[in-house]
């Protein structure tokens, strides 16, 4: 369905969805916005001429549905059988594994990679960045310090580990998008204004990315380097694939900061160093993939000037937020 | 470029020697100071001097430069790039300079470094490797005196200046005193190659022969001796004094025997500079720094010509500095052997040349204070050894026969070489009398018995006997070489002390540093962070892909599974 006003329509109720489900009053809205949510993204991602792409939509519903099955049940176990509002029991880790199940966290991760091998960029943009905002916030109504610390570990290993086998690109994105909800995660325990920087510089830094490689058309890794990039284009990919790996000068080093300061004030000193060491570890495969592109393959055509194409205005930009936004945030206190 | 710096330096020389005149008969000395910056209590400054001894001091190192640059124009003609060996030699000239009008550590400090680096740059200016090897050891062991003056500089901030005259004579008692002195002898001494430091000097001849005759005759190696000279005062009573003696004279022994194994005619003419390095010392840690002043003055002389005569010698003997293949030159070039001559001559002291009279001076102030008999002893040996190896020179180079090849062309008539080394013979014969009448208001009592006053010629008889009969070594001469070998090798070797400084100080590192590098670079540190992590890692990732690569029931069953494990918990 492409350039279709249905397309219109159902984004359209996607966002409201979202909406609904944050700002309700009781559980059973926040329900009802999960529900509409899954239903008005289904008829995004599938599309009938394509085989893989029904077949993903259909793996999707059945995880999505069981997810909001669960979700529901707790909550009428909770409102039935549990009058006080407690927050360290088994009610609110059952309703925290089955948001985790929505968002696509550990241990509930497994369909993630899968499904996002079945979208196209656009459609995976939707899924790493908007689908994430209701189960986090409503995350954080009602979670478990202790369950979450340990998805927490558990996301930031499988995030790292997994993606170092992979040569798909958006598998890779899908693992590196598993590591940064190990983060937000952390971050809606200490605040909910944290998890919202977070996650507005985390989804900015993945529409970059996914933008650049929907221009280019690029689905694997094999094609970062067959076909002849423009230099400004492998330098915006260098600074992109740096930025979300978190590295200093780039405006991926600013949350991940942050982070970590409430880490270190809060005592989390040994999952501090899970943190790091996880991080270490994707940049590992990000720098992997950076290099080959920039070394394998390099020529220059005198008669043409390749690939400016498709608006590059954009990249161009986002490059140059990526590199000055830190120290243009300085400004903001002025 | 050189003629340019030949008038300009002899023109500055004249300058000196005008205002030298004046000074001496007016008894002046002037001293400007421009205040740079000023800290708290601390004022950095640019402070001149001009008294006697550093006009004295200018005139002759520009003397020397400009006829050493008129020297290189011819000796150096074969070089393409001469203009850069011109402006390192006035470069180092210009350090030089600096270091001798400055009564100021740091000023010192700029000269002393620039003439450690210059040097360094003039030494390794022939690239090959043996004057690289050179020029690091030279450069290393002058970097050694550098670390100690700028310690010094560190500890003279506790006197709120830098400019050490004033300081003398009122904290001579003091701690820090104590501490100040002893880096500044230790400055000197690398400077000047006494001994623990003494190895660089025969190495730096890789040099080319114009920058020997200036750098390591008079210049270079005299700083430490004028800084020592400066200093003067502080030092007198020092503990550390009487241990630069010992070891001066020992420098002036070791050197003088080692001389006598040399075959090579730069490395003899620099143990012959290390061995008059050692005696201006001893004289002066004996507490004459005026006699080692004129000494080192009178020597700069004669050994710059010298080393000039050496060089047209190895120009004609097809760059060849081995003394064995020459003989009987004095035949042939009588101009070049007319000044290598009186040099040499001058060097050991013949009467009324100029080197005797401060050497004669020398040793009858050694004789008429009652010094160590070790003193004693070694000084007038180290005459006698100087007299040894001047002559086994002469006799190799000019009286035997000539041994490098059956046809030979030796052309003696290079004007501009010879005309510079005219000025310095001039300046040779006559500089000793002119000095002692100028810069000595009054002469020194000295009143000997006979015999110790004809002690000087009597060493110098033995030791010229003894140069002509080790000159005679023909093959078929009586050698019980293997008996001596022990003690000969000791000796030719100087001591062993450039292994000490070399092979002795780098090898124990290295060694140690490839065991290292193998042992844990190259080995444990890859196991433990390198690949090994990275082993690791792609293992459990593999591990973690078995549980990825699933079918999608399982997923949503492992899910169920959970959750009513969970529900079971609910009820329990």
């Amino acid at each position: 369905m492409n350039n279709n006003s249905n397309k219109m329509f159902f984004l359209f109720i996607l966002f409201f969805s979202t909406l609904i489900s944050i700002s309700s009053n009781s559980w059973f809205g926040c329900w009802i916005g999960l529900e509409i949510n899954l239903l008005s993204f289904i008829p995004l991602i599938s599309n009938s001429k394509n085989l893989l792409s029904v077949e993903t939509s259909l793996k999707y519903f059945l995880t999505q549905s069981l997810a909001s099955i669960n979700f529901l049940f707790m909550i009428l176990i909770k409102f039935s059988l549990l009058k006080n509002f407690d927050m360290n029991n088994i009610i609110s880790i059952m309703m925290n594994s089955s948001l985790l199940m929505k968002m696509g966290s550990a241990p509930f991760h497994f369909w993630f990679p899968n499904i996002v091998e079945g979208l196209s960029w656009m459609n995976n943009f939707m899924l790493m960045t908007w689908q994430k905002i209701s189960p986090m916030i409503l995350l954080s109504y009602y979670f478990n310090k202790n369950f979450l610390i340990f998805m927490i570990i558990m996301n930031l290993i499988i995030g790292s580990l997994g993606g170092l086998n992979q040569t798909s690109l958006r598998k890779l994105l899908a693992f590196s998008s598993i590591n940064n909800l190990g983060w937000m995660i952390f971050s809606i325990m200490i605040s909910e204004n944290l998890w919202l920087f977070y996650f507005l510089i985390y989804s900015m830094m993945i529409f970059m990315m996914i933008s650049l490689f929907f221009l280019m058309n690029m689905y694997f890794m094999n094609q970062l380097f067959i076909n002849n990039m423009n230099f400004f284009i492998k330098l915006n990919l260098l600074i992109n694939f740096l930025s979300l790996g978190g590295l200093p000068p780039f405006m991926g080093f600013m949350p991940k900061w942050i982070i970590i300061n409430f880490l270190l004030i809060n005592k989390f000193y040994f999952l501090t160093f899970i943190f790091m060491m996880t991080s270490l570890i994707i940049i590992y495969y990000y720098i992997r993939i950076i290099y080959s592109s920039f070394m394998f393959n390099y020529f220059k055509m005198k008669w043409m000037n390749l690939l400016m194409k498709n608006n590059m205005s954009l990249i161009n930009l986002s490059s140059f937020i990526s590199i000055s936004s830190m120290i243009l945030s300085t400004f903001i206190f002025m | 470029m050189c003629f340019n710096s030949l008038f300009f330096l002899f023109f500055f020389m004249l300058i000196n020697f005008f205002f030298l005149v004046y000074f001496i008969m007016n008894g002046l000395s002037v001293f400007f100071e421009w205040e740079n910056v000023t800290f708290n209590s601390m004022s950095i400054v640019m402070s001149i001097l001009l008294d006697w001894m550093s006009l004295l001091f200018m005139m002759f190192v520009s003397l020397i430069s400009s006829v050493v640059i008129f020297y290189s124009k011819s000796y150096m003609n074969s070089e393409l790039n001469l203009n850069r060996f011109i402006i390192l030699v006035l470069m180092f000239v210009f350090s030089m300079v600096l270091l001798i009008i400055s009564p100021n550590l740091i000023s010192i400090l700029l000269g002393w470094d620039g003439l450690g680096l210059i040097s360094y740059c003039l030494v390794i200016y022939y690239q090959n490797l043996k004057s690289y090897n050179a020029g690091m050891l030279t450069a290393l062991s002058n970097r050694i005196g550098d670390v100690m003056i700028l310690m010094v500089i560190c500890w003279v901030m506790n006197y709120g200046s830098w400019n050490y005259i004033f300081y003398f004579d009122f904290m001579k008692n003091d701690y820090v005193m104590f501490i100040i002195s002893f880096m500044i002898i230790i400055a000197a001494m690398t400077k000047s190659a006494q001994i623990p430091f003494s190895s660089w000097l025969p190495a730096a001849m890789a040099a080319p022969t114009p920058v020997s005759a200036l750098v390591h005759s008079s210049t270079l190696v005299t700083a430490g001796v004028y800084l020592l000279i400066r200093f003067n005062y502080l030092l007198i009573d020092m503990f550390f004094f009487k241990v630069l003696l010992f070891l001066s004279i020992l420098t002036m022994f070791m050197s003088g025997i080692s001389a006598n194994y040399e075959f090579d005619l730069k490395k003899i003419i620099a143990l012959s500079t290390l061995s008059q390095l050692g005696l201006m010392m001893s004289i002066l840690s004996l507490g004459f720094p005026d006699i080692a002043f004129f000494h080192l003055l009178t020597h700069s002389m004669f050994k710059a010509l010298l080393f000039m005569c050496a060089g047209v010698i190895i120009h004609m003997m097809n760059d060849i500095q081995d003394i064995r293949y020459m003989g009987g030159l004095s035949l042939y070039i009588p101009l070049t052997s007319l000044c290598l001559n009186i040099s040499n001559l001058s060097l050991c002291g013949i009467p009324f040349l100029s080197g005797f009279y401060s050497k004669d001076l020398i040793l009858e102030m050694v004789s008429f204070n009652s010094f160590n008999l070790m003193v004693f002893i070694l000084f007038y040996l180290s005459t006698g050894l100087t007299v040894f190896y001047t002559f086994r020179l002469i006799m190799y180079v000019m009286i035997n026969d000539f041994n490098l090849m059956m046809i030979y062309n030796l052309y003696d008539e290079d004007y501009i070489m010879l005309n510079s080394m005219f000025v310095l013979l001039f300046m040779s014969l006559l500089s000793g009398s002119f000095l002692s009448w100028f810069i000595f208001s009054y002469p020194y009592m000295i009143y000997l018995p006979f015999n110790l006053k004809l002690m000087v010629i009597y060493v110098s008889i033995l030791g010229s006997i003894l140069g002509f009969m080790v000159s005679n070594m023909s093959i078929y001469s009586l050698n019980k070489l293997l008996m001596s070998y022990n003690l000969s090798s000791f000796l030719c070797l100087m001591w062993f002390m450039p292994n000490l400084s070399t092979y002795g100080l780098s090898y124990i590192y290295l060694n140690f540093s490839q065991i290292l590098f193998k042992n844990i670079d190259m080995g444990w540190s890859e196991i433990y962070s390198g690949k090994g992590i990275f082993n690791i890692l792609k293992n459990y990732s593999v591990f973690y892909n078995v549980y990825q690569m699933n079918n999608f029931k399982i997923y949503l069953f492992s899910f169920i599974l959970y959750f009513m494990i969970l529900f079971i918990f609910f009820f329990i």
